[in-house]
């Protein structure tokens, strides 16, 4: 009863007056001074019950253009809505909690709804539960289409499934000097889709069902005392997938291609396959850290894990169907397949922080991270032909090992209170090897290893109170590398500084680059990148009348790179160019006198503008109109437009806009 | 109330009734001559002297003991620049809340901000995610403040856990270099937050059909190479046959 009697208040006060939490569109979010003061909906007094909650309707007018492309970018649909809540409930006399915290946001068919809870008992507890449920849906037309020609926008793969991620962590004695823990976490995705069922000389578009899920538990002890600390963790994960493909009665698949092959047709009249993946692991997680002389910390890591997978695999298909290498064709096939693969994992660290004297201060530390994989198959098809059954049996095992570890040395000194310079040493080294036996078909076995010699040097700047500059700077030399596209010798900078020059007046600028080449023959890689931010803060008196924020970000990305073309070896090159501008910018204004009511409007949003291998425009205007009604109802109302282009995959753009209206309650 | 109100009312720390010393050291003389001179103003301090008054007590705890990795301490990022340490939330003394910790991440980092305004994305800007999800700002293992899942594995498995494996046969890059081989994961202009527009040049770059290089040591990720013609639209998208390009449990070439 006493559960109802707290429901029931619950329900019929669930109003409050505090700051609205308020998804921002795209890239207009307010950007605060660091460090913002917590503003939550602390509870005047000892009121038991105090928060807000948004409902409200969304009036989506129509997608003009590619809808696949608007619900896999933004994917917001028309309806009743609970766009958002935030409410505390205390407990006056303290018995099973103190305080309970809950927000949920974007509920009533949303691609994204949260809920979040945070239950705590000082010195006893705190429980904090996370649940999310995401869409993804992704149906972009494929390049590969081999329909498109003809004005099908077929895609082989596509998905529309929901994410449901939740996670409940339960800690006890926190502040105390021991303090056990326990998480459990779960993971699923379910849904549809479209797959591909890929056969010798051809590949058919079929029926996906999605379905998947990972339990996560672990539980593990902190304890801390003035001189130092330790953490043990235990874990464990267990996973399963459990994905089929079907093609049911209907019309006959005749896949992407259509020409006859010896006179014959090939297609696909019937098909259910049916992964069954069963996954689990432990995990150990210890690190410490101890000060057990005033100008000494010490700090290491221990990770292991140990995850398992284990495989059986049941495929059965009907059709007319080739093995191109032997001119054999079939009409049925079934395929069983039992796997197994381990991947025992382990990583380390240790480091220390020496400060011989007061301005000075070295960073020795070394890291080592070892993963072994390895990995059997047994798998059996037979093949149904013209002249009777063809059974095949394959034995394969695989390995892929990867070792690299690295030592740093990174020396800080402080110039002056102002300024710390930074340099330092780090050295990279590992070796992976890849294979599968037997070799045949295209896979086969290969080994690598890494040699790398970084130098590093950073700045940090001071100049006045409220003001930093910080500059990062690496360059780096290998002597080999794994693949062709991974840094090799590079320079890398950045620059990033931030300057509160008054109380209503911030700015913010950052400027990164790096240069990453390969000069070996074949590679002939070269890759630059640079990106230039600036950004600003105007809130006059504190932005009690209006305040406007703007950002803009310049972008540039070139890479080349050698490869021959596939089939006829041709020397190519693969050119990517990306030079992008976005411009995001926020306009408030509190009209407190206007009809009588308190007043806000906000107008802004994002801009994004791309030309080179991909140009792109994405808009997204936004205004939003708060009118406060009574002292505990106001109404607020958003129009939102999208509009997004590429000018190579014109059938890709779209547009839209919406307006979402509704009451927030306070109390 | 604050959560450094312990400070007062515990024995823990030695500042019992007496906690505004344990941050601004003895008030004493600051109290006789009222003078700012005389008190310790950890606004006004280096941020290494502002950090050494934190660690003073949060020295030895699980969230600063990856800070010496960690590109923030480094950069001289005082723990202040993140934490109001006079705020009185009873969520702590930093922001809780999806927007805010976003607002808060971005106040500095504005070019990350800027690829969230790309069309693919993580759903970041709607508040659905937040930096924190995937970064941890007190330090981490992995480069670039990476959280962790199930101890040593890499973050972006915690939601997407059909890609985590074991796969009895891996796509090595996953596991060497990371999903960031292939992925823009704060935003892109290419479907899927590629890296590039097309995925057959994602898959080209490496599977380049040219000779391993030797004179400056073995490059991996060449094998196999690629034969299929590629001025048929069939395979332009190497993805479409090749779909599970994380890994296979069951197929050496990806294939399913």
């Amino acid at each position: 009863m006493k559960l109802i009697a707290i429901g029931i208040a619950v329900a019929s006060s669930l109003f409050a007056q505090a700051p609205p939490q308020e998804a921002q569109p795209a890239a207009a979010s307010t950007s605060a001074p660091a460090a913002p003061a917590a503003a939550s909906p602390v509870p005047s007094g000892e009121q038991i019950l105090s928060g807000y909650i948004d409902l409200g309707y969304r009036w989506v007018t129509g997608v003009y253009g590619s809808d696949p492309t608007y619900r896999s970018v933004v994917d917001l649909g028309s309806g009743p809505k609970m766009l958002g809540t935030d409410f505390t409930i205390l407990d006056p006399k303290k018995r099973f909690f103190d305080r309970i915290g809950v927000r949920a946001y974007d509920w009533g068919d949303d691609p994204y709804s949260t809920l979040h809870v945070d239950v705590s008992k000082a010195k006893l507890y705190d429980f904090s539960g996370d649940y999310r449920n995401i869409a993804y849906y992704n149906n972009l037309p494929a390049f590969a289409d081999p329909l498109l020609a003809n004005g099908i926008a077929l895609n082989e793969q596509s998905l529309d499934t929901r994410t449901r991620i939740g996670t409940y962590r339960l800690e006890l004695l926190p502040g105390r000097m021991i303090v056990p823990y326990l998480e459990y976490e779960h993971n699923a995705n379910n849904g549809t889709g479209v797959a591909t069922f890929v056969a010798d000389a051809n590949e058919y578009p079929v029926a996906s069902l999605v379905r998947s899920s990972t339990e996560n538990y672990r539980g593990g002890v902190r304890i801390e005392l003035s001189r130092w600390h330790i953490k043990l963790e235990q874990g464990g994960t267990t996973f399963k997938d459990d994905q089929q493909l079907n093609q049911g009665a209907g019309p006959t698949n005749y896949g992407n291609f259509l020409s006859p092959i010896l006179g014959q047709t090939l297609d696909l009249t019937g098909l259910s396959e049916a992964y069954g993946v069963r996954g689990h692991s432990i995990y150990t997680d210890a690190s410490f850290s101890a000060n057990l002389v005033s100008w000494a910390d010490l700090y290491g890591t221990l990770l292991y894990s140990e995850p398992v997978s284990n495989v059986n695999f049941q495929g059965f298909d009907t059709g007319n169907q080739v093995i191109e290498a032997q001119v054999l064709f079939y009409t049925g096939e079934q395929d069983l397949i039992s796997a197994l693969s381990k991947q025992p994992h382990t990583s380390a660290s240790l480091g220390a922080e020496i400060r011989p004297f007061s301005r000075l201060r070295l960073i020795p530390s070394w890291l080592t991270d070892r993963m072994h994989t390895s990995g059997s198959s047994v798998g059996q098809d037979t093949l149904t032909t013209a002249a009777g059954i063809v059974p095949m049996a394959s034995l394969l095992s695989s390995t892929l090992v990867t070792n690299s570890s690295q030592v740093e040395m990174n020396v800080m000194y402080d110039l002056t209170r102002k300024i710390t310079l930074r340099g330092g040493y780090r050295y990279v080294w590992g070796n992976a090897s890849d294979g599968i036996l037997p070799i045949a078909e295209l896979a086969g076995f290969e080994q690598g290893k890494i040699r790398q010699n970084i130098a590093i040097a950073g700045l940090s700047w001071h100049p006045v109170q409220n003001a930093w500059v910080n500059l990062d700077f690496e360059d780096g030399s290998s002597g080999s590398t794994y693949f062709r596209t991974s840094l090799y010798n590079y320079q890398k900078a950045r620059i990033r500084g931030r300057h509160q020059i008054s109380p209503s007046f911030s700015i913010s600028a950052s400027a990164n680059v790096l240069n990453n080449s390969n000069p070996s023959p074949g590679i002939n890689y070269s890759f630059l990148a640079h990106q230039e931010s600036a950004s600003f803060v105007y809130a006059p008196a504190g932005g009690k009348i209006w305040d406007f924020e703007g950002g803009y970000t310049r972008s540039t990305l070139r890479s080349n790179i050698n490869y021959l073309d596939p089939e006829f070896l041709i020397p190519e090159q693969s050119f990517y160019r990306d030079n992008s501008h976005t411009v995001t910018a926020l306009f408030d204004l509190n009209m407190p006198g206007w009809l009588g009511c308190k007043t806000k409007l906000a107008v802004g949003g994002s801009a994004f503008l791309s030309s080179g291998s991909n140009p792109t425009t994405f808009y997204q205007p936004i205004a939003k109109l708060a009118i406060t009604l009574r002292k505990n109802i106001s109404w607020n109302s958003e129009w939102r437009y999208y509009g997004f282009d590429e000018s190579f995959y014109l059938y890709q753009g779209f547009r839209t806009q919406m307006v979402t209206t509704g009451v927030r309650l306070t109390r | 109330m604050s959560p450094h109100e312990a400070v007062d009312v515990g024995d823990k720390h030695g500042f019992k009734g007496n906690a505004c010393e344990s941050c601004h050291g003895p008030g004493s003389n600051h109290i006789q001559s009222l003078s700012a001179v005389d008190i310790r103003n950890p606004a006004t301090l280096s941020p290494a002297e502002t950090d050494k008054t934190c660690l003073t007590c949060h020295r030895n705890q699980p969230t600063t003991s990856g800070r010496l990795e960690a590109s923030h301490a480094r950069n001289a990022i005082a723990c202040t620049s993140c934490h109001s340490i006079h705020a009185h939330g009873p969520e702590g003394l930093v922001v809780r809340k999806p927007a805010e910790i976003n607002t808060l991440c971005e106040s500095c980092h504005i070019d990350v901000k800027a690829s969230f305004a790309e069309p693919f994305k993580h759903r970041v800007p709607e508040n659905a995610m937040t930096c924190v999800d995937c970064h941890n700002p007190h330090g981490s293992f992995k480069p670039g403040l990476m959280r962790m899942a199930s101890a040593n594995e890499p973050g972006c498995f915690k939601c997407h856990g059909d890609k985590r494996g074991p796969f009895t046969f891996e796509h090595a890059p996953v596991r060497e270099e990371g999903c960031q081989s292939c992925h823009l994961p704060h935003g892109s202009a290419n479907a899927k937050m590629l890296i590039r527009q097309e995925v057959r040049l994602v898959c080209l770059e490496c599977h380049a059909n040219l000779p391993v290089p030797n004179t400056s040591g073995i490059v991996t990720g060449v094998v196999p190479p690629a034969f299929h013609d590629l001025t048929s639209p069939r395979f332009r998208n190497c993805t479409i046959c090749h779909q599970k390009i994380h890994g296979s449990h069951i197929d050496r070439n990806l294939l399913r």
